[in-house]
């Protein structure tokens, strides 16, 4: 059975069309893909992500036990702070990738991604036994609404908002009258929040949150231009850029992975180890040197030699140009300004290796 | 007579039409665009190439994913839309018109029974 949102029948009625996505009925697009897109980069746009998964870790453990599961540090995440972190097997690579949230001094909050929240269940529920601690999965309670561009918080301040938040933080807020939690993060490569509410009050905040949005020029987005604007960004996608043999440091997230972090946690000697030592295969950001389009699973060439594989392909709107992201084999010699060829329909493409963000982040929020 | 009224569509959603010379032009249907959203690519044959009905002789590519197109009767290439080409969003505006895609000259006989006229392609839709 395909499950829908609470906002589904605000998409049908917009025209959106609609696709089967992570066993949900989601809009994908309700009018162009690329105008979509640009409205997201220009002015503000209006997401559901409903599907993602909402799962709150609390008891006396909770800090224990969210530091076993991921190799973030959670001892130093601050009451209400977000921090961007994996979900490791004990082999390093990934289960899922999510946000987390402090919430309480022993309540936090999971935001994972919809195709995975089984998995993810199943794998924390596994790893709690030695734990006193508490996995509510409550992603049928509550709708996600993100805001998204440059305009996002200027028409939440109309709406209501009116502590001054900084990016990567969630707190309690009234929105269009409703109590609710906004984060201020999301998953475009631009400014904007995203809304944690109560089903009962997703559809009245949907409408006025198009509504108040007018006068910024926004619209409703669907799920085809979250993905170009997430690749514009090189925001990894779970199934894509992600799974479960690729570790935080082959997919270019060492970034977010920290060196001294005295606890174990799943994964930590693999991850250590190639943190020290090195990696077989590394991500990489490619931009096509013709008009063909890289898309997901085909091979990447270098030197006549297969090295690898695209996992995420499509064109930029903003660069007007196709942009990728593939793993290729962590060979020096292929790196930025490098040209590596692309097997598009039995041709070979070149295209050059560029660094990621494809789209710098032009409307970062100084703190 | 508009053009919907001198066309012939396949399942797969290509369109033909015969011209006065006896060319054939072959494209893409309304719908096809319709549901394929913003068209961002398109490659098209060489001027010559010789195609069999059903044989894939194009590629068309949406923000989100490739298709093949296919020949509704058999061929062989004698104009290639290279305006489409460079601007393939014309296929947005006019599929039927604008953004023709190759004009041919028949190799076959009698390949076009299974075609539908647009009203029924369109009723098959339903």
């Amino acid at each position: 059975m395909t499950k829908e949102t609470f906002l589904h029948d605000k998409h049908v009625g917009l025209g959106a069309k609609m696709v089967d996505f992570a066993g949900w009925h989601m809009p994908v697009q309700y009018t162009s893909i690329i105008e979509e897109h640009n409205t997201v980069r220009e002015n503000v746009g209006l997401f559901d992500v409903s599907h993602m998964g909402e799962v709150f870790v609390s008891g006396k453990d909770a800090l224990e036990f969210l530091n076993k599961v991921v190799p973030q540090d959670i001892t130093k995440l601050a009451y209400e702070k977000a921090v961007y972190c994996q979900l490791p097997n004990k082999n390093g690579g990934l289960i899922d990738d999510l946000i987390i949230y402090k919430l309480g001094i022993l309540e936090y909050l999971i935001i994972c991604n919809a195709s995975r929240i089984d998995e993810d269940l199943n794998w924390l529920v596994r790893n709690s036994k030695e734990f006193d601690v508490k996995i509510d999965n409550l992603s049928h309670i509550y709708s996600l609404l993100a805001v998204q561009g440059p305009k996002a918080d200027a028409l939440m301040r109309k709406m209501g908002l009116t502590t001054q938040q900084e990016s990567f933080t969630i707190q309690p807020a009234k929105i269009a009258g409703i109590k609710l939690l906004a984060s201020r993060t999301g998953y475009t490569g631009e400014d904007g929040y995203e809304l944690l509410v109560e089903n009962k009050h997703s559809e009245y905040l949907w409408d006025k949150i198009l509504e108040d949005g007018k006068e910024f020029g926004i619209k409703p987005i669907g799920l085809g231009a979250r993905d170009t604007l997430r690749l514009e960004a090189a925001l990894h996608l779970y199934g894509n850029d992600l799974d479960e043999n690729t570790t935080p440091i082959e997919a270019g997230l060492s970034w977010s992975v920290p060196k001294d972090k005295k606890e174990d946690y799943n994964g930590k000697e693999v991850i250590m180890n190639q943190i020290q030592n090195g990696t077989q295969k590394k991500l990489i950001g490619l931009k096509m040197l013709d008009k063909s389009i890289a898309r997901h699973e085909y091979e990447v060439y270098f030197k006549g030699e297969k090295v690898g594989h695209i996992t995420s392909g499509g064109p930029s709107p903003v660069l007007k140009a196709n942009i990728a992201l593939a793993y290729v084999k962590n060979d020096k010699e292929i790196c930025t300004g490098a040209t590596v060829q692309v097997m598009i329909r039995e041709k070979l493409h070149d295209a050059e290796v560029v660094k990621r963000p494809f789209v710098e982040k032009r409307n970062r929020i100084k703190l | 007579m508009s053009i919907t009224e001198k066309i012939l569509c396949t399942k797969s959603h290509e369109f033909l039409l015969e011209n006065a010379d006896k060319t054939f032009t072959i494209g893409l249907t309304d719908y096809a665009v319709e549901q394929l959203g913003d068209i961002v690519f398109l490659e098209l044959p060489e001027i010559g190439a010789e195609f069999k009905k059903g044989e894939t002789f194009a590629t068309v590519e949406s923000v989100k994913a490739a298709s093949e197109i296919y020949m509704p009767i058999s061929g062989k290439i004698v104009a290639a839309n290279n305006e489409a080409v460079d601007a393939p969003e014309i296929l947005n505006e006019d599929s039927f018109e604008k953004g023709w895609l190759v004009k041919i000259e028949a190799t076959g006989e009698n390949e076009t029974d299974d075609l539908l006229t647009y009203t029924d392609y369109k009723a098959e839709l339903e």
